[in-house]
């Protein structure tokens, strides 16, 4: 059933495997900022992170804003929802206003659609957000290389949940390519931030691009999959905290 | 308001001086009997009068205003109307200076273009003024200070230096022949680098023709993708890409220099090769490379410019600059390195510098020689940047057989072409 479901909601977005390619973007890596064991992660770490990236000579740009949606399907039966994708996720994203970003984790299925897609689905009474979370903080340009670092709380509060930090390189497209200058950038960032001692560090885990039948060449759809994947991991180390503590 | 009379008052009064009328056809002799750097000197001195002058008629006004701003208070004495009196008369006199300053000045043609007409100007033009009232004079004041001031000795030790200076940012390689102090270690590597230059030139002395030159790099180097372009061709490339990344398999580029001879016949080719004045080097995913000919078809390359593969516009020729950092970089140390193809290795400059533009194709991969890092900070420019020189002066290009081509050794490989930072860099390599 929700293979079914897929494929109608595949055609509602006119997604055509053989459409042309979104257009390539300047590589970029997300981290999250993993709290060390009996710590949490709080407004300090997030100032002392942004002094971190102006002592490596970013300057600061402007301020981004990203947001990440759970939905879940208003069904009259709720015995159906078993059938339905278990993870349905939207995505937002500063460089993109004009679409709007699915991602099923389970089923390893990314869309890149317009974003009024979002209003037919409020008109539809289709899907209903369920969790909405909201990735804003400031911009830095540090020559070839872009760095935003931003705060992780739900929409319509102000409680920290977690840090995020995108690394981008702009010059270049191809993962493959990069990869080295993503480690090696990441060293340097490494050596700035491990002098203010804080409890905790940033950490990457890259997705496989290739399981949601994305390229070598970096595309919007890349980071959508990236942002799914470090909010899951935000949200099992905050259960992880609760647990500990409970 | 107050400040929009006083305006108005003085345009009216440089306005008031009567044209000159036909008849006085000849202006007074003096003025045109003199040489065009006196006719010069004088308009400028008059230019400096009349702005002295405006500044005084602004000051009387402030003080009309102010004698009647005091005699508008009660219980004056009569003061205020002696000093009213007394900036009447001043001003009057100011106003009428000011008129005939203006007449002069119209009629040594400084409010006007009319000198330009007049033949006798010997090429300097004189003195503007601009609506918004600026004086264009800085090409005559050179000169006149250079006639009245600075003496000859001067003037050579200044054109001595800024040429040294320009020199030695643009041919670095030159002053190291001049430098008699040098070491003999040093004065030897140079006395042999020639000899090793002229071997390699007797080696590729089949490698005439451009398309000798490019079929030759193609067989070397295979990541590579080599099209050539007519002027105005790649101009309207330039302004199409980026062609969708993704797409480029599918399409067929129609100047892609490996593909013609497959997809046209060969007559239409070598036709072509005379008209091309561009070069574009690509390694996909890596950089864009464009180099110009000059003149179209030989085998002289003119400028080189490095871009990224993702970018695109008009923008993109071979003396433009890319938005990024390390591609502006590169292309910098391009500039350098081509002018000492051109000048040590004249025979063989394309093939010298398309090849060491090829040793580009490690820019993301290859670590500094020096600092073993692929990424530093540069002091100089705040930058972070990959390692951006290459040597060129010690660039062998000798053919080499295909099991030896540049991209089979690998980074690590002993026949890799080296690569340092900016700051790992020095000027002797």
């Amino acid at each position: 059933m929700s293979v079914v479901y897929c494929h109608i909601f595949r055609r509602l977005i006119s997604y055509n495997p053989y459409r042309k390619k979104s257009t390539t973007m300047p590589l970029k890596r997300v981290f999250f900022w993993q709290p060390n064991a009996g710590s949490t992660v709080n407004s300090q770490i997030l100032n002392e992170v942004s002094q971190c990236v102006e002592s490596i000579n970013g300057v600061k740009e402007g301020r981004w804003k990203a947001t990440l949606t759970f939905y879940k399907p208003m069904l009259r039966d709720q015995a159906l929802s078993a059938e339905f994708p278990r993870e349905f996720i939207g995505i937002s994203l500063p460089e993109q206003p004009n679409k709007y970003y699915f991602v099923l984790r389970f089923n390893k299925i990314v869309l890149e659609s317009d974003s009024s897609i979002q209003l037919i689905m409020e008109k539809l009474q289709s899907y209903k957000s369920r969790v909405a979370l909201n990735f804003e903080g400031f911009q830095y340009q540090l020559g070839d290389f872009q760095l935003r670092v931003g705060k992780v709380v739900p929409s319509h509060s102000e409680n920290l949940r977690g840090i995020v930090m995108e690394v981008e390189y702009l010059p270049i497209s191809s993962l493959e390519k990069s990869k080295q200058i993503m480690e090696e950038f990441f060293d340097i960032w490494q050596d700035a931030i491990s002098k203010r001692s804080l409890p905790g560090r940033f950490i990457h885990i890259e997705p496989d691009f290739s399981d949601y039948g994305l390229a070598d060449h970096y595309t919007s759809q890349h980071t959508a999959v990236q942002y799914t994947h470090v909010t899951s991991q935000l949200i099992a180390s905050v259960q992880a905290v609760q647990t500990g503590r409970n | 308001m107050l400040q929009q009379h006083q305006h108005h008052h003085l345009q009216s009064a440089i306005t008031a001086a009567p044209p000159p009328s036909a008849t006085t056809s000849t202006p007074p002799s003096s003025t045109t009997g003199e040489a065009p750097p006196k006719q010069v000197a004088l308009a400028m001195d008059r230019l400096g009068q009349a702005a002295r002058l405006i500044a005084d008629i602004r000051l009387g006004a402030d003080r009309l205003l102010e004698a009647l701003f005091v005699a508008s208070q009660p219980h004056q004495s009569s003061k205020p109307l002696h000093l009213f009196r007394q900036e009447d008369e001043s001003m009057r006199q100011h106003l009428q200076d000011l008129r005939t300053v203006g007449k002069q000045l119209e009629e040594s043609g400084v409010l006007n273009e009319s000198l330009r007409s007049r033949s006798n100007s010997w090429g300097l033009h004189m003195p503007l003024v601009c609506p918004d009232g600026a004086v264009v004079a800085y090409a005559w004041k050179r000169q006149l200070a250079g006639q009245a001031g600075a003496s000859a000795v001067d003037r050579t030790r200044l054109a001595l230096k800024a040429f040294t200076d320009q020199k030695r940012r643009f041919f670095p390689h030159l002053d190291d022949e001049e430098d008699g102090e040098g070491t003999d270690t040093v004065s030897k590597k140079h006395r042999n680098l020639p000899a090793l230059a002229e071997d390699n030139q007797d080696n590729l002395s089949d490698c005439k023709t451009l398309s000798d030159v490019l079929t030759n790099l193609e067989k070397e180097i295979p990541n590579l993708k080599v099209s050539t372009y007519e002027r105005l061709d790649w101009l309207k490339r330039a302004s199409s890409l980026p062609a969708s990344a993704n797409d480029n398999t599918m399409e067929a580029p129609k100047h892609n220099f490996h593909s013609t001879s497959i997809l046209r016949p060969a007559p239409q080719n070598v036709a072509s090769m005379d008209k091309v004045a561009v070069i574009e080097l690509f390694f996909p995913s890596i950089f864009r490379a464009v180099v110009s000919l000059h003149p179209a078809g030989s085998t002289d390359p003119d400028s080189v410019a490095f871009f990224s593969p993702d970018e695109g516009g008009s923008y993109m020729h071979s003396r433009g600059s890319s938005v990024y950092h390390v591609f502006r970089q590169i292309t910098e140390h391009a500039t350098v390195a081509l002018q000492y193809f051109l000048g040590i290795r004249s025979k063989t400059a394309l093939y010298s510098l398309l090849h060491w533009i090829c040793s580009y194709q490690t820019l993301f991969t290859k670590v500094c020689n020096k600092c073993g890092r692929l990424l530093a900070m540069d002091r100089q420019s705040a930058l972070i940047l990959p390692p951006v020189h290459r040597p060129y002066r010690t660039l062998s290009v000798s053919k080499q057989s295909s099991s030896q081509s540049i991209s089979s050794t690998l980074d690590q490989g002993s026949n890799a072409p080296e690569a340092y930072h900016i700051g790992c860099f020095s000027d002797n390599m």
